[in-house]
């Protein structure tokens, strides 16, 4: 739209150079009308028009930046930006599944190729650079706005995020899990094609496990906050959709065809060990949270033994109930009662 | 049961994720296997809600096979060593290959199983017992009443199929008709085997089918 009165303008300027118009109102009025429009698209105070305001400025954005981060993450998460925005623009704030081919890489060139970003997009793209501030400014609706300034828009563009804070931790853990499904199915790549060797269960969790929440130690320090923020009510549902998803994968990745109830077990357990050890890493003080991994090291033995033993008990109780049906036919038999009649 | 496999080779595009093949698939059961796709039988989709709907009729008909499985066991357990037992064990073995079967798509596709099976499990093996206890006449019928109730369920399902997208589902249903079609026969052998015979039949029919779908609502939905 902007475009075609664009057009219309150059043709009216044209008419006036050639034709030398002598009315200057006419020409006033006609540049006035241009000017008009311009001012109603950016200036007005409807949520919409400041979003596509603020997409105009995303996209004059991308023709002169290169890459939108301007200071330098943490190493690990250099891979966690094109992972995580690419995964979480599928999907909002949802952590990427596992067999789709999604529009993810596409997205990633098309950010440069086509000009174009969808409103997942760039609210992708500012989380991912919010995390920045997060040591800062904590999981606050300040450091998202620090990271829009940052990204050029007008840090009143956390108009955009409904959740606040909850919008930015929820993207950060589905970056986390992305990246960790991501690491899982790279190891598994590299099992089948028999470059590595598969880990034995207790192994493969504890690996995986200890991975997720070293992603955690950068923001280390303010994740109590989030932590909170994550068990608010209304984000409860989304923190225990990331959860379960998390946990699903370590499970199938570390070879889990359960289809019965030990689906839910085991799946639980490790929900249990996850969380009790994200609790205890948030207060260890050891260097590189060594106790951390000592913790978690005791929990999944713990687990596995549990395991062992309910096996063991439910082999006992099969003997114990064969020997029982033996002694009742013996029964039968020196009483009698097994010939028929 | 435990089940757990090592993925076994399967060579893909790297960028992908993998989805390792179940290394403990018997080859001798004649369901369609998968080859090098990453999915068993349900289509791909990045649709949620299709997503969902999917997984919702794989749980329930894995939730109805297992409960299947466990009616003929109880039925076993009883009349195991009467005249029509060899024919209770084919029925038998029908229903595990398809237990199989859906065990096959739940664990490729990542879809949960119902919270119920434990309860499935005892209800299943309880029903096929008592109606077994009636004798031969009165397993017959629990059969019949149970296989129609499938029948139609299954017959529901690939109504919604056929309604979405027949090409998409082709695979999916041709063995919801497979399996269909296995049931339906299932019913015949039970009304030839004089079920209708047994006192109290049409009562009898009406109590279990009522279970079937109260069972298969609640499968659906936990």
């Amino acid at each position: 739209m902007i475009f075609g009165i664009k057009e219309k303008s150059i043709i009216l300027t044209n008419f006036d150079v050639l034709f030398a118009i002598a009315t200057n109102i006419h020409v006033r009025l006609k540049t006035g009308f241009v000017l008009q429009v311009a001012v109603q698209g950016t200036v007005s105070l409807q949520c919409s028009n400041v979003r596509r305001g603020f997409h105009r400025a995303a996209l004059l954005r991308l023709a002169s930046d290169s890459k939108s981060d301007t200071s330098v993450p943490p190493p690990s998460y250099h891979e966690v930006h094109t992972a995580g925005e690419s995964s979480s623009s599928s999907a909002q704030g949802e952590s990427s599944e596992d067999a789709q081919p999604n529009t993810s890489f596409q997205d990633q060139s098309g950010e440069h190729g086509e000009d174009y970003e969808t409103e997942e997009q760039l609210q992708a793209r500012i989380l991912t650079a919010a995390l920045e501030f997060v040591p800062q400014h904590g999981w606050t609706v300040e450091a998202i706005a620090a990271a829009a300034e940052t990204l050029g828009l007008s840090s009143a563009s956390t108009g955009m995020f409904n959740n606040g804070a909850g919008d930015l931790v929820l993207h950060f853990v589905a970056q986390c899990n992305a990246q960790l499904a991501e690491t899982l199915a790279e190891q598994n790549n590299q099992v089948q094609l028999g470059q590595a060797e598969a880990k034995k269960t207790a192994e493969f969790l504890k690996d995986a496990v200890e991975t997720r929440l070293r992603m955690l130690i950068p923001y280390i320090d303010t994740w109590p906050q989030a932590m909170s923020i994550l068990l608010l009510p209304h984000n409860i549902p989304d923190s225990l959709k990331h959860l379960s998803t998390m946990v699903d994968d370590i499970w199938y990745y570390a070879g889990d065809r359960s289809t019965d109830v030990n689906w839910y077990t085991r799946r639980a357990a490790l929900t249990g060990i996850y969380n009790t050890t994200e609790l205890v890493m948030v207060q260890d003080s050891s260097p590189d949270f060594e106790e951390t991994w000592a913790f978690l090291d005791n929990r999944i033995k713990d687990v596995v033994n549990m395991a062992n033993t309910a096996k063991q008990v439910q082999a006992t109780g099969e003997a114990v109930v064969q020997g029982l049906m033996g002694a009742a036919i013996t029964l039968k038999n020196l009483t009698g009662m097994n010939q028929r009649r | 049961m435990h089940r757990f496999v090592r993925p076994q080779l399967m060579l893909r595009d790297s960028k992908q994720p993998l989805l390792p093949r179940a290394g403990h698939l018997c080859t001798n059961h004649k369901s369609v296997v998968s080859s090098v796709r990453g999915y068993v039988v349900l289509p791909p989709t990045s649709d949620e809600e299709e997503k969902a709907m999917l997984h919702r009729m794989m749980r329930v008909d894995h939730a109805g096979e297992y409960g299947a499985n466990r009616i003929y066991a109880g039925q076993m357990a009883v009349l195991g060593r009467t005249q029509i037992s060899p024919l209770i064990q084919e029925m038998w073995d029908q229903e595990k290959q398809h237990l199989r079967k859906f065990n096959e798509i739940l664990a490729e596709n990542r879809v949960r199983p119902t919270l119920l099976l434990p309860l499935w499990n005892i209800a299943g093996f309880a029903l096929g017992a008592g109606s077994a206890l009636l004798g031969k006449e009165g397993a017959m019928a629990c059969t019949v009443a149970v296989e129609e109730s499938i029948s139609e369920h299954y017959n529901s399902q690939i109504r919604t199929l056929m309604e979405k997208d027949p090409e998409k589902y082709t695979e999916l249903l041709q063995l919801i008709k497979e399996f269909r079609d296995d049931e339906m026969e299932h019913h015949d052998t039970g009304l030839e085997h004089d079920a209708e015979s047994v006192p109290g039949y049409q009562l009898m029919k009406a109590i279990i089918q009522v279970g079937c779908k109260a069972a298969i609502y609640i499968s659906e939905r936990l």
